[in-house]
């Protein structure tokens, strides 16, 4: 009984309230009363003994992650992969500089022919859409244009006397005639298609279409419109032959750009023969430690598989396969000889590379003759500079490396904290870098604020300040109902419509200016970003909504008093007055964003590499992965116990740490601003 | 992506009022691979219960990896996978006292698919390895037109992921820049929107709307060109040793032999294993 009990009894001792009294129904002295105290009390605790039991799951699994990643580490050096990658660093670096180079050529071969190949293209285009617009017929006639192969396939390999044959053949027919039916049905259905303007839409490519062309390859298009049709139309195969002269003519004129790529291409062989050689060795050794590692384990497997069989020879079949497994440490110096034997060698080639190469660049041309080959060519000279100092840093990284050097737990946090690389289920090495996962989500989180904060705080704003009360009551209600639709409902609409709409948009001419468009992507980090400001967007309205209606209404009144106008008060009294709930709101709307999972899985495009930024803002228009979606997409398949699943686990602890932190910053900013 | 057939009701129904005194329906679990489980493992049962069998099915597809997590821990009664069974998993079979058996359920073709509008017909090999790892970074340098490409592929849990990157890449690790998608219909998807796309699905997808797909080394991707077609692979049921229900073996054994089964092997777009 609590103290409030007592004081109630000593104040009418003759007549006590019935429901303080004892009787009614007791256990171990606890009543109702407290039996419903106890059972709220209860729900609280065991909320927060639930978030303490993920807290210490999460980290107990965590905090496993770091020593086996040292031990994988360690193997990786052990097994020297770590100085065959070292080695092949250059031929990367080379691969992406001969790219970039050979683009540059073809942007010089494919100028030549510029007017035809736009053309051909156009053609295509407008068959393919042709195709699409008559999409029902066109895959009936496919269809039965493949049953009368069939057919034919079958009666070839029937006897002349056989019965169903006559059969088979009076079925060959009808579905003959059939088809010409079709083909008629069709023709009008291609032309009907071709005199409307939805094939013709082309976006910039159908720009400088002439009128003639257009009538050209409408022809061309008529004559070709078939599934089954094997001739192209002759004035269209003369385009396709002009092109081919053109660039055959433009290949000779830049046969020395063609000789120097080759040579190019040559350079780099003995690298690469080098390297592959070095991998193998590598990879068989890393299976050696593996198998090392594992031997136990397998052996105990086996053993416990001969226990558990019942046929005698059963048992004995596994205990021979036990016995079998011979657990012996591999040499590791010997295992390792190959590569530090390889050193000098490396540096000779890479010498000569580095020469061969540097002379190779000069002979490139200074400048391309059009936009693309002249793009390409800046690009190259960039790579190249990139090429020689990855030569030198190999080079000075292999010649350092030493196999028995022992990875630091350090560098297990290091290397998964900024590792660049998220590489799982690798025939090679498994690397764990959390950069990609961790800038795709920032990024996405920060599209989705830049564009939900301005408009969820505006509309807070009205609503709260400036609507009647019959806009209140129908906009407040709409704008909360968004946080009741399933984020894989929103999921599936981001790839089906507005993934689309966004990329149809960004064909659009006049917005080619916007960075990053025009994209060839439906799923990108701006699609994500846009959906997430969407879901967010009732989050951080209800919560500034609520911060502007604890704003003191003396203030209100008092501004409004001194004669200020209704928006100098919104403006200048009660924004200012409830920053503090602005601030929290945003905080925590944010926190939404990066923990939500269906949407970024669904509409992100799941690309493991960190943004490439070198267009500038450009790069919200490619996809990216993202700490939520590499859970949802990995966990079904691995081991639980292995790396892999633990380096799942601490992604999810970095997750949950920023949720903390959030959470833990918004509130003090709210504490903060309350006591001023 | 999930997909899940369960008729037991009519059936259980049908078992009732038939044979109450006979013992009850079997159903027969079947779990993994998206190639096998989207099309054609759906089809195989419903023709199977078609030619008079009482047996029901509980299909689930999630990838291959998730045949052998499930039959190890008994969720399943077949397996199927795109891929064979790796070392470390035959050692958790043997761990609990389990060995597995695998039967040759088909073969597929790998199929190489780009846009519908896209000029470019044939690759070789070299080239999709370098597609497919990065090295090759725009359409022009195939001789198609000026553009980036963009890689789909499946993501890690599928066992066509492992095969592809075995038998085109020379296992060798996926560039950087690929997409990671969860089924072979969201890849065909994304590659008939995407005029620089590229991605592989199995034979059967290859023919949706929108996507065409290219020879590799001058052969094209069809079941007449199984034998000589680079990108090809064994596709499998497995069942455990001595463990496995009888109705699951029955079935297998009908999958693989049955004249109909044959047929909708084929149909799918698959190439039957030869008996």
């Amino acid at each position: 009984m609590s103290e409030s009990d007592s004081a109630v009894n000593a104040d009418s001792p003759t007549t006590p309230a019935p429901s303080f009294r004892g009787r009614g129904f007791r256990v171990f002295g606890l009543g109702w009363q407290d039996a419903i105290r106890y059972f709220f009390g209860g729900n609280a605790s065991l909320a927060i003994i639930l978030v303490l039991l993920i807290c210490f799951f999460l980290i107990r699994e965590g905090a496993l992650f770091f020593p086996s990643h040292q031990r994988g580490l360690q193997d990786y050096r052990h097994a020297g992969q770590e100085f065959v990658d070292a080695v092949g660093e250059p031929i990367d670096a080379h691969t992406a500089f001969f790219s970039s180079a050979n683009i540059a050529y073809f942007a010089e071969i494919n100028e030549s022919s510029r007017e035809e190949d736009d053309l051909l293209r156009v053609a295509r285009a407008v068959l393919a859409n042709t195709e699409a617009a008559c999409r029902k017929n066109w895959n009936l006639l496919k269809r039965k244009l493949g049953e009368v192969q069939e057919m034919d396939r079958a009666l070839a390999g029937l006897d002349a006397a056989d019965p169903a044959r006559s059969d088979l053949a009076a079925k060959r027919e009808t579905r003959l005639a059939e088809i010409a039916a079709l083909r008629t049905i069709l023709s009008s259905e291609v032309e009907a298609a071709l005199a409307g303007p939805k094939v013709w839409k082309l976006g910039s490519d159908g720009r400088h279409l002439s009128s003639e062309d257009r009538e050209r390859i409408r022809e061309a298009v008529l004559f070709q419109a078939s599934p089954d049709a094997k001739e192209e139309h002759p004035w269209l195969a003369g385009v396709g032959e002009r092109s081919r002269e053109k660039k055959k003519t433009a290949a000779a004129e830049f046969a020395a750009f063609k000789e120097t790529l080759q040579g190019i291409q040559t350079a780099i062989r003995p690298m690469r023969t080098l390297h592959g050689e070095l991998k193998k060795a590598a990879s068989a050794n890393r299976a050696a430690i593996n198998r090392y590692q594992t031997a136990p384990a397998r052996r105990a497997a086996m053993l416990e598989g001969a226990k558990k069989a019942q046929d005698p020879a059963e048992q004995a079949r596994f205990q021979a396969e036990a016995d079998q497994i011979v657990v012996e440490a591999p040499d590791l110096v010997a295992m390792n000889a190959p590569f530090y034997a390889a050193v000098p060698k490396q540096a000779e080639l890479s010498a000569a590379l580095l020469a061969e190469m540097r002379e190779l660049r000069e002979a490139l041309p200074e400048k391309g003759s059009n936009a693309r080959s002249r793009k390409a060519l800046e690009r190259s000279e960039t790579l190249f500079d990139r090429f020689a100092d990855t030569v030198d840093r190999s080079q000075r990284k292999a010649a350092k490396w030493r196999h028995e050097r022992s990875v630091s737990a350090i560098s297990s946090f290091t290397s998964f904290v900024f590792g660049k690389q998220w590489i799982t289920n690798s025939s090679w090495h498994d690397f764990y870098g959390l950069l990609p996962l961790l800038t795709g989500s920032l990024l996405i989180a920060g599209i989705a604020l830049a564009v939900c904060v301005p408009f969820s705080v505006a509309a807070a704003i009205y609503v709260n300040q400036l609507a009647s009360r019959r806009e209140q009551n129908f906009v407040k209600p709409a704008i909360e109902f968004i946080e009741a639709i399933p984020s894989v409902v929103l999921g599936f609409f981001g790839i089906v419509v507005f993934g689309e709409a966004l990329r149809a948009l960004s064909q659009v001419e006049w917005l080619s200016w916007v960075p990053g468009f025009p994209m060839n992507e439906r799923l990108t980090i701006l699609n994500a970003g846009l959906l997430l400001a969407f879901m967010a967007a009732p989050t951080i309205f209800t919560l500034v909504e609520d911060a502007l209606e604890n704003v003191p209404s003396a203030l209100t009144e008092n501004s409004l008093a001194m004669g200020a106008s209704k928006l100098q008060t919104v403006f200048r009294v009660i924004v200012p007055a409830s920053v503090s709930g602005l601030i929290a709101a945003i905080l925590l709307g944010f926190g939404r964003i990066v923990g939500e999972t269906m949407v970024v899985l669904l509409v992100a495009g799941n690309k493991i590499k960190i943004p490439d930024f070198s267009e500038g803002l450009g790069a919200i228009a490619q996809p990216a992965h993202t700490m939520t979606g590499i859970i949802a997409q990995e966990l079904p398949e691995v081991d639980s116990g292995s790396l892999h699943w633990r380096a799942l686990f601490i992604v999810g602890l970095v997750l949950f740490i920023i949720a903390l932190a959030v959470n833990y910053a918004a509130q003090q900013v709210l504490k903060r601003f309350q006591r001023i | 992506m999930k997909f899940t057939i369960n008729s037991t009701l009519p059936l259980l129904a049908l078992a009732l009022a038939a044979t109450a005194t006979l013992q009850a329906e079997d159903k027969i679990v079947i779990k993994g691979s998206d190639t096998l489980g989207a099309k054609l493992v759906p089809q195989l049962s419903e023709t199977y219960k078609e030619t008079g069998s009482t047996a029901s099915f509980e299909i689930t597809a999630e990838g291959s990896s998730s045949a052998f997590t499930n039959l190890l821990a008994g969720t399943a009664d077949i397996g199927i996978s795109s891929r064979d069974i790796k070392d470390s998993e035959k050692e958790s079979f043997a761990a609990k006292g389990l060995e597995v058996e695998e039967w040759v359920a088909g073969y597929d073709l790998i199929v190489v698919v780009v846009n519908g509008k896209n000029p470019v017909k044939d690759l070789s090999v070299e080239q999709v390895e370098g597609i497919f790892t990065g090295d090759i970074k725009d359409w022009s340098e195939l001789g198609g037109d000026a553009g980036p490409i963009s890689v789909y592929t499946r993501n890690t849990s599928s066992g066509t992921y492992k095969t592809f990157q075995e038998i085109a890449l020379n296992d060798r690790d996926y560039g950087a820049d690929t997409q990671k998608l969860a089924g072979n219909e969201q890849i065909a998807e994304e590659v008939s929107k995407n005029p620089n796309g590229i991605g592989y699905v199995g034979l059967a997808y290859a023919s949706k709307d929108g996507i065409k797909s290219v020879s590799v080394d001058g052969v094209e991707p069809k079941a007449e060109n199984a034998k000589s077609y680079p990108i090809s692979r064994t596709l499998y049921y497995y069942t455990i040793k001595g463990k496995a229900p009888e109705a699951a073996i029955k079935f297998v054994k009908w999958a693989k032999s049955d004249a109909k089964a044959v047929e909708v092997v084929e149909r799918v777009g698959f190439i039957p294993a030869a008996e």
